[in-house]
């Protein structure tokens, strides 16, 4: 037991780079460490190098609101992330790294009969998956989060939820330094502060990467994952992706005493809240309606994200907002991802995860490496091919709720 | 001196307090006095209470050390409210004021256990290590982190808000942000050159730093012509930021949102605390804190002092604090002898202070607060040495570490900043356009050279704005070379750190918010977590409420150390609002959100209405009876309010046009007093909206919406007009005007006995549209046909209506009229298998698979938005369709059950079902995959996994030839 307060390093320190990989992979979040410990774990491939333009985790998977759950409104999605959870149930173990996974249940509040008419839909899609989740009326809200103000008078009257009891929040910080960790002791190299510029081609193939250094390193593969900017890095591979780049907002209070054990979702007010377990209320909303590459907040957000907050909560008027930061995100057009291969040979996308990327991170990992090692798309990614758009077979998430967490 | 008011030293023209007036307020329960004027914090500390607060991990004792609202060592419950700051939180009669983060008490925490035994077990990031395996006991392991964590409590529950806050927007020409003297310069000058300036300030009055010491009085009386200079001075408020040009300031209760043409941040700076065993002890404090206390509020910080500094900073301090009455034991300089501003040493000398340099204190001890020192003899490294080291009986030992400028909002308006070894801090490098710099944040931290840096500054903003005369222009010269001649205070050199392998006898803190431990950076740095943001997120040293103003450069001066880089290239962390933390209760401004009724709503609740949420709307969802009211529409008639659909006036010569490029189908061939059905869409040819159109004349159409998506109609059609720049005025009328559909086989007779209006089938046929008094009422009348009887639509004035639904109910009562309500319109609608735009069809609906091909017009010869679009979907062919059905028995499946395939695979929806009384069968409506849309089809529901058959039905279940709707 006490084994586990020896010091040890997490990662070995950073190495030379070598000119050549079997697999470069450009971003390290949190999909691309996924990707890197199930090459080694899965295949053993170990000639792998993860190009990371700032720190490890230092995108989007340092920024989401670390909730997860599979309740989706589509077949294929709902499989998807439930295969997701499932990774992310053993993660610790298998990592010996506690990733904090608390699965205290996930509610989607209903303010309109028509929002019930959406979670009965997501409930049965999810139940013939076998997923838990199903439509519960305000009584049974009111236990889950008691702290919760149910007034029926309110602006946004609470109907009724759709209860995911799978669904929680997890520390995304230790997701990313757990699966560096396993993907460094697998083999991988993982080479923060280096920014790629360019993706070279041969003949329709990808051939390796070029660094903002002028550096250029050769690979047998190369897989992006680079979540906010997955449309920039497509494009040095001369690729266009459907996708349009937002950002994402959230904000903590100062730490409190537990008031809510369960993940709160108000697709209506554009609001999800979630304490964790140092104490802070984190809180968040949709997407930006504009696109941009700038990662800063907005007053609007702070005041709307508050305001509905205290719809709910209003005894949070007294808790304080310390911090509060932005994150992008890359839009797909159906809302799903876009996954596995494209018309460029030996390139790889991870793409068009919007606002639930964190969410598929070991799935992302395990299925790419798959892809990676064998070639071949695995089943459960098929749906989310890039080539759908060619063909208008979308996966469409959107008509699930506006806010997607 | 009062034995009440606690222990005051003599009193003094700067203070703050008034004397003459005693108040009393309550902590933990004891009754403790104050002086007017006192801060919660300075009383407590008056009175003896020196432990005011509990450390976030470890628990340990933590009392007042900034007395500026800096740091997190003060944080109290007052009256409810959790993380109040004491030391700048003005008493208040009869407040109450809690400690917040112990049990049983302040003064006994059992949690100190972790301090005592558990530190060993509790390294940084100790939770991601232990707890992994059995995963079933995470949860209850869990609920016991959690509880130990957090510091406020907040009630249980509660119903409604209890604090109305308010937004105000302010315009001016210039903001200041801060009140010392640069920012008053500033803002004084750019007043006096006519521009409009607000300033803001954290204190109670103006004066900055100045207020505490000798420069008071100059200060005040600089103070006192701003008052009088037209500046409006927000104070005591809380910048919280800058986003993209907005700065919201709280004060009070309202949450000011300045947006001005230029800013000038003159927004100090931050003094910084020593990092040395103990530094976390009640009776450390700053320099300048224990100097605010006792010049501003005449408390005693503590009766015998040792001083550490890295600048002259800490000299004055001993000489303020011994004039005080405080006695000072020593004062440890880390300087080098020499280095001390001569005229400051000279007058140190003559106060008969012993000034030891390069010495500093390398440890604090006493157990619940400072009983001594222990000083240490610095090297040529400017390393402590152990063999040098001796003790010192004191009860206060301040510190000072040099300063730091407060650059946080500087940085979020864009500046850069760059390490500046002089200075041995960051300093913002280049501003943004726009925006200036004054005073200690730019670097200049005597207050004379300050005041002129703010009047240049305050000049060159004025002057951007085009205001101010050669004169001005000539005075700006002369500042900007007093500026330039200024003194420069000393920066500190090398600031110590703790030697290697500090901390054995007592933790050094480097964050206290978060009690990060210099070890503890130590720790994580060798476990591999080597760069400042890796660090911050795994320590989470920086992350706490003091954000960042004690910690961060001690943090970022020990990374550097450890890992052998420069600092510089170490980097400071990113700059994140707000800047000062913030109640939610501010933020969120007064809610408004109102339900929105229509002008008949008394009657609706006079006529029984069942009244419920509709969207924004409330809305009667029936009268007590559904059943009937859906027949009487079927054998007599029907009054339905719909005052709730949105209505736009589209005029002008190219309305129809306009309308075209909209819509998939034809506008602009509509004749004048005719209705058309239109069905808006996207660019991706999805359906976001429906509802009828009505040309009232060659350039004028009366367009409705869906109740919920009037807004979005009306913001959808600004952005088009926007973007085409056609030749129409877009006027939303949806609430001036309210609306009633008159429905049933007698309706045209109600309607005929109260208008002179020919309304036979042949003078008012099917989808005209007709103006005319009704009950003397002027209206406008569509014949249309949502709930598939002879109907019609009458629009009226909102004054009006009452009067037109107050007649419309007489006239109709001898032929069996009743209001009807949503639930009988649904049942109605659904017989016609007439849509609802967002519950029939969701974001991927497209008009050809929702059963309404006719009305995308591909031969028009303009584009339309989504044209492309649909016409890839028509070649492609419908994947899926949207369809009636009916049940094989008379369950009524859920809306939002799934249709299901035969390996029990959703392939479908059900978006609508009833049970219709005509029809003595339940009817509904859902999308099936393409091969399925066949009339007679069997379809597969799941609902709540129980399975039930049903049959495709493609016409409408109730008059399919339109017969009663044309009659």
């Amino acid at each position: 037991m006490l084994d586990i307060f020896r010091k040890r390093r997490m990662w070995r320190k950073t190495q030379e780079l070598k000119d050549h990989y079997d697999v470069v992979i450009i971003g390290g979040g949190s999909h691309g460490l996924a990707t890197a410990y199930y090459l080694a774990r899965d295949h053993g491939v170990t000639d792998v190098c993860i190009l990371e333009k700032s720190y490890i985790g230092s995108g989007a998977a340092g920024r989401n609101t670390t909730i997860l759950r599979s309740n989706y409104k589509t077949p294929e999605g709902a499989r998807f992330y439930d295969a997701s959870v499932k990774l992310y149930e053993g993660l610790s173990a298998e990592l010996n790294f506690n990733l904090l996974f608390s699965q205290e249940g996930h509610l989607t509040l209903a303010h309109t009969d028509r929002a019930m008419f959406v979670m009965t839909e997501r409930a049965e899609v999810n139940r013939l998956q076998g997923i838990d989740s199903k439509v519960i009326g305000p009584d049974e809200v009111a236990r889950l989060a008691p702290a919760m103000s149910l007034e029926p008078d309110a602006v946004h009257p609470v109907m009724g939820a759709l209860y995911h009891p799978p669904g929680g929040i997890i520390r995304h910080d230790a997701v990313v330094w757990g699966l560096a960790r396993g993907a460094d002791r697998g083999g991988a190299e993982i080479h923060p502060y280096r920014e790629v510029a360019g993706i070279e081609r041969d003949n329709g193939r990808a051939t390796g990467v070029t660094l903002a250094d002028g550096r250029r390193i050769g690979a047998g593969h190369v897989v992006s994952a680079t979540a906010g900017w997955s449309s920039t890095i497509a494009g040095m591979a001369g690729l266009e992706l459907p996708i349009t780049t937002h950002i994402l907002q959230a904000m903590v209070t100062e730490p409190l005493k537990p008031l809510l054990d369960i993940v709160i979702v108000s697709s209506q007010m554009h609001v999800y809240i979630s304490q964790t377990d140092r104490g802070e209320f984190l809180i968040g909303a949709e997407i930006e309606p504009w696109t941009t590459y700038r990662q800063q907040g907005t007053l609007n957000f702070i005041q709307e994200a508050s305001r509905h907050t205290l719809e709910l909560f209003p005894q949070l008027e007294r808790a304080r907002i310390l911090r509060s930061w932005a994150g992008l995100c890359d839009i797909s057009p159906d809302y799903s991802p876009i996954l596995g291969e494209t018309e460029v040979d030996g390139f790889s996308v991870s793409a068009g995860w919007g606002t639930y990327g964190f969410k598929a991170a070991p799935i992302v990992g395990r299925t790419m490496a798959e892809l990676v090692a064998t070639g071949k798309t695995p089943e459960l990614i098929q749906p989310f091919a890039l080539e759908r758009f060619y063909r208008d077979r979308l996966v469409s998430e959107l008509g699930a709720a506006a806010v997607s967490h | 001196m009062s034995d009440r008011t606690g222990d005051r030293l003599s009193p003094n023209p700067r203070e703050r307090i008034n004397r003459g007036k005693t108040i009393e307020f309550s902590f933990d329960g004891k009754t403790v006095s104050a002086f007017e004027g006192d801060t919660i914090g300075s009383a407590l500390h008056a009175s003896g209470q020196r432990v005011l607060s509990r450390s976030f991990k470890y628990h340990r004792p933590r009392g007042l050390m900034c007395c500026a609202g800096q740091c997190p060592n003060c944080l109290v419950e007052v009256d409810g409210w959790p993380g109040v700051r004491a030391c700048t939180e003005p008493v208040r009669p009869g407040m109450k004021v809690g400690h917040m983060n112990a049990r049983p008490s302040l003064d006994f925490d059992v949690m100190r256990a972790t301090d005592i035994f558990g530190t060993r077990f509790t390294p940084p990031g100790f939770y991601y290590k232990t707890f992994i395996r059995p995963r079933r006991l995470w949860p209850l392991y869990e609920k016991v982190l959690r509880g130990a964590a957090g510091l406020g409590v907040l009630p249980k529950r509660q119903k409604h808000r209890e604090w109305r806050t308010e937004y105000r927007r302010r315009h001016a020409d210039v903001l200041v942000i801060g009140g010392g003297v640069a920012g008053m310069a500033a803002a004084l000058r750019a007043a006096e050159m006519g521009a409009d300036v607000v300033l803001v300030d954290d204190g109670p009055e103006l004066g900055g730093t100045q207020l505490a010491g000798e420069g008071a009085e100059s200060a005040g009386s600089l103070a006192d012509r701003v008052h009088a200079s037209g500046v409006e001075v927000l104070s005591p408020g809380a910048a919280l930021g800058f986003f993209d040009g907005i700065v919201p300031v709280w004060c009070g209760s309202t949450l000011h949102q300045i947006r001005a043409d230029r800013h000038i941040a003159a927004t100090g700076s931050i003094e910084q605390p020593l990092v040395f065993e103990g530094n976390d002890l009640p009776g450390v404090m700053l320099c300048a804190g224990a100097e605010r206390l006792a010049s501003l509020y005449g408390v005693r910080p503590g009766r015998r002092a040792v001083i550490a500094t890295t600048t002259d900073r800490g000299l004055e301090t001993a000489m303020a604090l011994q004039a005080a009455g405080v006695e000072i034991a020593a004062v440890a300089d880390s300087r080098r002898e020499g280095n001390a501003d001569p005229a400051t040493k000279e007058r140190l000398e003559d106060a008969r202070v012993d000034l030891l340099t390069e010495t500093t204190v390398v440890g604090a001890f006493g157990r619940r607060q400072v009983k001594g020192a222990v000083l240490a003899a610095l090297d040529e490294r400017g390393q402590p040495n152990p063999d040098t080291e001796r003790g010192i009986d004191c009860d206060l030992i301040a510190v000072s570490g040099g300063t730091i400028p407060a650059t946080s909002l500087l940085l979020q308006a864009g500046a850069k900043s760059r390490w500046d070894e002089q200075r041995g801090a960051f300093v913002p490098d280049s501003a943004p356009e726009g925006i200036h710099a004054a005073g200690a944040v730019a670097g200049h931290e005597d207050p004379a050279v300050a005041e002129a840096s703010g009047a240049v500054a305050g000049a060159e903003a004025a002057l951007e704005l085009e205001l101010g005369d050669e004169e001005d222009r000539s005075t700006l010269e002369a500042d900007r070379e007093a500026l330039a001649g200024g003194r420069v205070v000393a920066a500190p050199q090398a600031v110590p750190s703790p030697m290697p392998g500090a901390g054995k006898r007592d933790k050094c803190f480097a964050c206290l918010c978060e009690d990060v431990t210099t070890k503890d950076l130590t720790y994580s740095i060798e476990e591999g977590y080597d760069s400042i943001e890796l660090s911050k997120r795994y320590t989470t040293v920086t992350m706490g409420p003091c954000q960042g103003r004690m910690c961060q450069l001690p943090s970022i001066r020990q990374m550097a150390r450890d890992t052998d880089t420069p600092v510089s290239e170490v980097g400071i962390t990113a700059a994140r609002p707000p800047w000062s933390t913030v109640p939610m209760g501010v933020l969120a401004g007064r809610p408004f959100e109102p339900a929105k009724r229509s002008a008949v709503h008394g009657r609706h609740r006079e006529l029984g209405g069942n009244v419920m949420w509709a969207g924004d709307w409330r809305r009667p969802y029936d009268y007590g009876d559904p059943r009937a009211e859906t027949m009487a529409v079927h054998e007599g008639a029907g009054l339905i309010d719909v005052s709730t659909l949105g209505k736009l006036m589209v005029r002008g010569p190219d309305a129809g046009e306009f309308l075209n490029r909209l819509y998939p189908n034809r506008f602009d061939n509509l004749k004048p007093g005719r209705v058309r059905y239109g069905v808006l869409g996207d660019d991706a040819g999805r359906i976001t909206d429906d509802g009828t159109l009505c040309r009232l004349d060659d350039d004028t159409f009366y367009v409705t919406t869906t109740s919920s998506g009037a807004d979005a109609v009306e913001s959808w059609f600004s952005w088009w007009l926007a973007e085409w720049e056609l030749d129409v005025h877009l006027t939303d009328v949806s609430q001036g005007i309210s609306a009633f559909n008159l429905a049933g086989p007698k309706a045209r007779e109600i309607l005929s006995g109260l208008t002179d209006l020919d309304c036979s089938n042949e003078g008012f046929a099917y989808l005209d549209g007709k103006r005319a008094h009704v009950a003397g009422v002027p209206c406008l009348m569509l014949r249309i046909g949502f709930v598939g009887e002879l109907g019609y639509e009458l629009h009226c004035p909102g004054p009006l209506a009452q009067e037109l639904w107050d007649s419309l109910m007489k006239a109709g009562e001898p032929r069996g009229l009743r209001p009807f309500g949503l639930e009988p319109q649904r049942v109605l609608r659904l017989q016609k298998l007439h849509i609802l735009v967002g519950q029939d069809t969701d974001a991927e609906s497209n008009p050809f698979e929702a059963a309404m091909p006719w009305i995308v017009k591909l031969d028009k010869e303009e584009d339309f938005i989504g044209r492309w679009a649909l016409e890839n979907v028509q070649a492609r062919g419908d994947e899926s369709k949207l369809v009636g059905f009916t049940m094989d028995n008379g369950a009524v499946p859920q809306e939002g059950s799934v249709v299901v395939d035969g390996k029990d695979t959703a392939i479908g929806l059900v978006t609508s079902s009833r049970f219709s009384p005509l029809l003595e069968r339940t009817i509904g409506m859902a999308w099936v995959p393409i091969d399925l849309a066949e009339d007679g089809t069997a379809i597969d529901i799941s609902d709540e996994g129980r399975r039930m058959g049903a049959k495709v039905h493609l016409a409408p279940f109730y008059d399919p030839d339109q017969e009663k709707l044309r009659g």
